[in-house]
């Protein structure tokens, strides 16, 4: 393994490298109060809390393409970072960030379902990449400003959805600088073609909060193709799900019953549901009685098909079923 | 009380399935950029757990 000098040195004493990600910090936190500012970090907060764009000056500004705002934030992050790293080649930018062969992407600011973005998009990333086949529409909502450089791209829209497809329009459209493309990422959206270079966008997202699943189409005839969790929470929380049922703690299955009868993602609530009902019978085939008798419920179709097939497997469930507690039997 | 335990592997799954966050059929193509992209960072350790 060859190991760069510098980077040797580091391992006998990290205090240089200690002292320059300070510094960098440093940096960050001075940009963020000059050029961002307390009243943006609040304006977030109202953004994910679900206030409108329009209603909120700061960050509404950003994203207006006569203001000359977001790029101003943009070269003034850009500045300080890279005054930093003339100081500190090694420093790590402390923000989240993401890069491949295509796609760079720092993360500004972050609040709840809501987050600020600047992204870089690599022409000859995007060359490279197969023609795709399929596109995949993730509920919430997304506003990009071009700040440099020029995509030739298309606007995919999905039209009529239903549980097996749907129709899916085309529209080519080309991005230069200080356009704005606001799309409802449930119906809309953007697949770049080829980029000229490298294109520059600050990129605002919103998720929406109702737990409806991403849902990945197939162009040419809009066959539903994958449906997948649209956040890691429900991800991460229907894992949790199965870990208590795997491990058999039947104490978790007041909390699994709870997690079955909230809103939200109808995967995580089954999984938590069927969790539930292997953990603990009684609690598990009340909680499925009460979601079969909300009709309102959209699980309420498969819960009462299951409810049938439990009742007819095992009688004795009628009990539970009249919201008594003991068997009579 | 005197109750059946039920058995996980005979209840069913919903029709449609709900993979995990950031998964798709044809990730390799997917030129839309959102926050809905997953990476998986390996950490490699040559010394000790720090």
């Amino acid at each position: 393994m060859i190991i760069h000098p510098d980077l040797a040195a580091l391992r006998n004493d990290d205090a240089p490298q200690r002292q320059a990600q300070a510094e960098l910090g440093a940096a960050l936190a001075a940009w963020r109060d000059q050029a961002a500012g307390a009243e943006l970090g609040e304006e977030m907060r109202r953004f994910a809390e679900g206030s409108p764009l329009p209603d909120l000056p700061r960050l509404s500004a950003l994203f207006d393409p006569e203001s000359g705002k977001g790029q101003q934030l943009a070269r003034s992050l850009l500045a300080t970072l890279t005054r930093s790293f003339a100081a500190a080649p090694l420093g790590q930018v402390p923000l989240r960030h993401f890069c491949d062969d295509t796609i760079a992407m720092l993360m500004l600011a972050r609040c709840g379902g809501a987050s600020l973005a600047l992204q870089t998009i690599d022409g000859v990333g995007v060359a490279r990449r197969p023609a795709p086949q399929s596109a995949s529409f993730s509920p919430g909502e997304t506003w990009e400003l071009v700040l440099s450089g020029e995509a030739e791209a298309r606007l995919v829209t999905l039209c009529q959805p239903s549980p097996d497809g749907g129709r899916i329009q085309t529209q080519p459209c080309t991005l230069r600088e200080g356009d704005l493309s606001v799309r409802n990422g449930s119906r809309e959206a953007l697949q770049f073609c080829k980029v000229e270079g490298s294109l520059v966008t600050l990129k605002l997202q919103r998720r929406d909060t109702s737990g409806a699943p991403s849902r990945e189409y197939r162009l040419s005839d809009g066959e539903l193709l994958h449906q997948a969790a649209s956040t890691s929470r429900d991800s991460r929380m229907e894992l949790a799900a199965n870990l208590l049922g795997r491990m058999g703690r039947t104490d978790a299955a007041p909390l699994l019953a709870a997690m079955a009868e909230e809103q939200g993602s109808v995967s995580l609530r089954w999984q938590a549901l069927r969790e539930c009902l292997g953990l603990d019978t009684a609690q598990g085939f009340q909680t499925l009685c009460a979601i079969a008798r909300n009709s309102g419920d959209p699980l309420a179709a498969p819960a009462g098909a299951l409810r049938a097939q439990l009742l007819e497997q095992h009688p004795r469930l009628i009990a539970l079923d009249m919201g008594e507690t003991q068997c009579p039997a | 009380m005197n109750l059946p335990k039920i058995d996980l592997s005979a209840l069913p799954d919903l029709d449609t399935l709900t993979g995990v966050f950031g998964s798709l059929v044809h990730p390799a193509q997917a030129l839309e950029f959102d926050d809905s992209v997953v990476v998986v960072m390996v950490f490699i350790y040559d010394m000790i757990y720090p």
